[in-house]
């Protein structure tokens, strides 16, 4: 019988073969343009800080050295700043999750009157611009004592990451279909067990992009964390700009510091970017 | 859990509490002092003296003017970027997902380190200058340049993964239906695009638009690392009035900023709002 | 004259077959419906007569000229959606204009062709509104005005009317079949609804799994199904296994039947419930028949009687009383019944093409 031998797969099928769906052209050119965009820069920098000098008109480094990376990684005013950074924003982004599920709960289920108003209220701080957010801020805080610490540039940059938290999670929130908590209600759930079993679970993908977000918002944030925190307490951000003084600028210590800021940040955006859909975080980004 | 709180008029502030409550506290009352701020003189009296400085001192209108260039440049070339990019990455094409994932990398670089990146590649003596020197070319100057080309690219390098996001969604959220209602009726791809898709993504395109405009006309650390010293815009002169202590005119130029875009988004709520929603199922469902 | 001609198209997906060799046609004014359940591929064969999706084989003639290498907007077919596909940015009136536009119709010519279309549609009055503000009966005339604004050479129906509750359904299926007689263009539908099918078409092809199973006329279709699973699919049915010797055969319980067509030892047919007759009867026979349950339909009786090992469906209409559960009852079955080409009992038997 012939079927039989349809079965059979010989070698040479097995082989990959591009098809006109691939899309081939379009594919190359967008990975030349990435590559061109992000990876070259990335790299260019990257040689910054390990090349022993790195005088025109070469192209390439001529030398490498260690040296400067060693040195700042012993850099205790740069340890600190990082040490800062990090626990700035675990803080920043534990207590902007808690401060937003509520809200955003109400925003997600509830129709209420002034619901557009408070809508666009929670978007305000996106639209204002953040230097005058700071500078308003700024002037409070020093009239009470928070500037120049910790604690001040905490506040401030919730500030700034509690309006995406509280959009991404009610766009997450929203999806939740009534029937699900009549259902869970029905079985003999009560609030707190709904919003554990339920409500939480549910909410995951909300949670974490807008925790991702407001981590990366805050361990990167400068404009804000400047005008309170400089030059008392320094982030990592703040750090770098001393860095990038055009009329002392220290490229190769410049460059090491940039990467310390982007690792972290890079290492969680690729492993959230597999977790995260981008309907959601256009949801909550995009819609004003 | 007490009978109250299940009771709505109680339940709904306060969940809404922690959150408007916070951003009231240390937004809303900021702002607003900030705005009380900018009208009066040290004595405390009313005055518009600091708000008439930034429309008749040069160096102030400059640095506004400055501010809208930064807010809109950037953007024009953004745009003529990311719609392309959204479509060339809408239909399948192999290694997709992983662009799809890598694309928006620049969403995460904070803007000081992209200043730096300019200045890595495009400074005089920088990579680009040095690359093609043996060809006798030379760069010509796009950091700290007049026009504040190294600004712009800064800016649209940062921008484009955001509005190619926004983008991508808003085109995706049109059900294919209406796509293939275009074409059966006549309409070739181009027209069933221009015609058809391009209105019903125009919601979320303009909003795109808006919040990017808004965003990099109020930015500070780019233009201060990579702008001209000569044309600054009111985010860095901002700045420097605050360093001096000089409080009523900061106040003055933020509520100027802030203006300007609420001004944008007001429009933007006004034009969009005949168009109304994209998605109309009437009784059918 | 043929409008419409499939030859041999097929779909893969990858190594899977989603369409078979499919190949019928539709001549001009013809009304024909494609039947078949869900993921039958009714639907991917209708979207590659569109063009929005491309075969992997075969071609598609359209009024004599090949078009399966056309884009959609060059084939002169016009498509009613299931999920209407209005567009939401244009009012009703523009809606209807857009294809108009597109093709470069004359701007008198418009006007006239889009009163007509509003008129037999019933939606005058409605030209200024905007999709959103319709109900879903009013958006689905609106979706099928601006087809047929378009007079194409063909008109393709995607299950057009799977999204409205039945009393809307039943109201548009005869608005369609009358406005398919007023204006008489070449249809092709869509849907997995046997009694629309049956209402609407002058053809229908019945599809399963990627095949067509059996083409023809709904009444050739309901009387004389040469295939079980049109039997089955049509209405509802009791297949029967018969011994036939010539023009007779014999019920698994010995009762002498009549055959609509020739055939020698195993066969299949099938009995339609409304077509036996039912009486109770407390002479205990050769095979008894009980009832073993009763449903109440209003217009008729549905009872499910047992013979022997098998569970017959039988309809009756009207009567004043019911048969209780637990009665003898006496079945007198009709003449000519068809005699299944059933492959699944056909395959059993060794054939003598090779395979």
């Amino acid at each position: 019988m012939t079927v039989l031998a349809e079965n059979t797969f010989s070698p040479a099928t097995r082989k990959r073969r591009f098809t006109r769906e691939d899309r081939l052209p379009v594919a190359v050119g967008l990975y030349v343009f990435l590559f061109l965009a992000i990876a070259l820069p990335l790299g260019l920098m990257f040689l910054w800080s390990i090349a022993d000098g790195w005088p025109p008109p070469h192209v390439l480094p001529q030398s490498y050295t260690t040296e400067r990376w060693a040195g700042v990684l012993g850099d205790s005013g740069l340890l600190r700043a990082a040490i800062n950074s990090i626990v700035i924003a675990f803080i920043v982004t534990f207590a902007t999750a808690i401060i937003a599920l509520p809200t955003a709960w109400a925003m997600a289920r509830f129709s209420f009157r002034l619901k557009r108003a408070v809508e666009i209220f929670i978007l305000a701080p996106i639209i204002i611009p953040g230097i005058v957010v700071a500078v308003g801020i700024g002037q409070v805080f020093l009239a009470l004592g928070l500037a120049y610490s910790v604690t001040g540039v905490i506040l401030v940059q919730i500030v700034g990451t509690l309006p995406l938290m509280i959009r991404l999670m009610t766009a997450a929130l929203e999806t939740i279909p009534d029937d699900l908590l009549h259902a869970a209600r029905s079985l003999g759930a009560g609030t707190f067990g709904i919003t554990r079993h339920i409500v939480l679970p549910l909410a995951v993908p909300g949670l974490l992009a807008g925790g991702l977000m407001s981590f990366v918002g805050s361990f990167e944030e400068f404009d804000k964390s400047f005008i309170v925190g400089a030059p008392v307490v320094e982030t990592l951000p703040i750090k770098l700009y001393m860095y990038l003084d055009p009329y002392s600028m220290q490229l190769p210590l410049a460059s090491i510091v940039s990467f310390l800021l982007l690792l972290p940040a890079l290492v969680i955006f690729v492993i959230a970017g597999r977790v995260l859909r981008d309907d959601l975080m256009a949801a909550g980004m995009g819609k004003i | 859990m007490p009978t109250c709180l299940r009771d709505r008029r109680f339940l709904l502030p306060l969940l809404l509490a922690p959150g408007v409550g916070y951003l009231l506290l240390f937004f809303g009352g900021p702002v607003a002092s900030a705005l009380i701020g900018s009208l009066r003189m040290e004595d405390g009296t009313f005055t518009l003296a600091w708000y008439v400085r930034i429309f008749t001192r040069p160096s102030m209108l400059r640095g506004l003017g400055t501010s809208i260039y930064y807010g809109v440049a950037p953007v024009v070339v953004s745009l003529l970027v990311s719609v392309p990019l959204s479509l060339a990455i809408r239909r399948h094409f192999v290694g997709r997902k992983l662009f799809s994932g890598l694309y928006k990398l620049p969403l995460a670089v904070p803007g000081i380190i992209v200043g730096l990146m300019i200045i890595v590649l495009f400074e005089r003596g920088g990579f680009i200058d040095r690359a093609v020197a043996p060809l006798g070319l030379g760069l010509p100057k796009l950091v700290r340049d007049d026009w504040g080309v190294g600004v712009i690219l800064a800016s649209v390098w940062k921008q484009i993964p955001f509005m190619t996001l926004i983008i991508t969604s808003a085109f995706a959220a049109i059900p294919e239906d209406i796509r293939f209602a275009g074409r059966t009726l006549g309409a070739s791809r181009l027209a069933t695009f221009f015609l058809v898709e391009v209105p019903l993504a125009m919601p979320g395109i303009t909003a795109a638009v808006l919040l990017t405009f808004i965003g990099s006309m109020g930015s500070y650390a780019i233009p201060d690392i990579v702008g001209p010293p000569t044309a600054r815009p009111l985010s860095v002169l901002m700045v420097n009035e605050f360093n001096q202590g000089r409080f009523p005119q900061v106040f003055a130029m933020g509520m100027v900023l802030s203006v300007f875009a609420v001004a944008v988004l007001v429009a933007y709520y006004t034009l969009t709002s005949r168009i109304g929603d994209a998605h109309g199922h009437g009784d059918a469902k | 004259m043929t409008m419409l001609a499939i030859t041999d198209i097929t779909k893969d997906y990858g190594a899977s077959r989603a369409l078979h060799p499919i190949s019928l046609s539709v001549e001009k004014g013809e009304f024909v419906t494609i039947l078949g359940p869900s993921g039958c591929g009714k639907s991917s064969l209708l979207r590659i007569v569109m063009g929005i999706s491309q075969q992997s084989g075969g071609e598609i003639r359209l009024a004599g000229k090949r078009i399966d290498m056309l884009p959609p907007e060059r084939r002169d077919i016009a498509m009613v959606f299931q999920s209407y596909a209005l567009f939401p940015h244009m009012t009703v009136e523009q809606n209807l204009r857009f294809g108009l536009r597109m093709k470069n119709v004359p701007k008198a010519e418009q006007q006239r062709r889009i009163a007509h279309a509003l008129d037999i549609c019933t939606l005058t009055g409605l030209t200024a509104r905007m999709p959103r503000q319709l109900s879903g009966g009013q958006q689905q005339r609106v979706a099928l005005a601006r087809a047929i604004v378009m007079q194409p050479n063909l008109l393709l129906f995607d299950e057009p009317l799977s999204n409205l509750d039945a009393k809307l359904r039943d109201t548009l299926r005869h608005e369609l079949v009358a406005l398919h007689r007023r204006i008489g263009a070449t249809s092709l539908y869509v849907t997995h609804d046997q009694a629309e099918a049956m209402a609407m078409s002058d053809r229908i092809v019945v599809m399963n799994a990627g095949r067509v199973v059996e083409i023809g006329t709904p009444l050739e279709l309901y009387r004389s199904p040469k295939q079980a699973f049109t039997a089955g699919f049509l209405g509802q049915t009791n297949l029967l296994a018969v011994t036939a010797s010539g023009r007779k055969g014999q019920l698994p319980w010995g009762q002498p039947v009549d055959l609509a067509t020739e055939a020698m030892g195993p066969a299949q047919v099938s009995v339609r419930p409304e077509s036996i007759g039912i009486r109770a009867c407390d002479h205990v026979s050769s095979a008894p028949a009980t009832v073993a349950d009763v449903s109440f339909m209003g217009a008729s009786a549905l009872y499910t009687v047992a013979v022997g090992e098998t569970l017959l469906k039988v309809s009756q209409a009207g009567g004043d009383a019911l048969i209780e559960p637990g009665r003898t009852v006496a079945l007198t079955f009709p003449d000519r019944l068809p005699v299944l080409e059933d492959r699944a009992l056909a395959d059993r038997v060794p054939s003598r093409e090779a395979a």
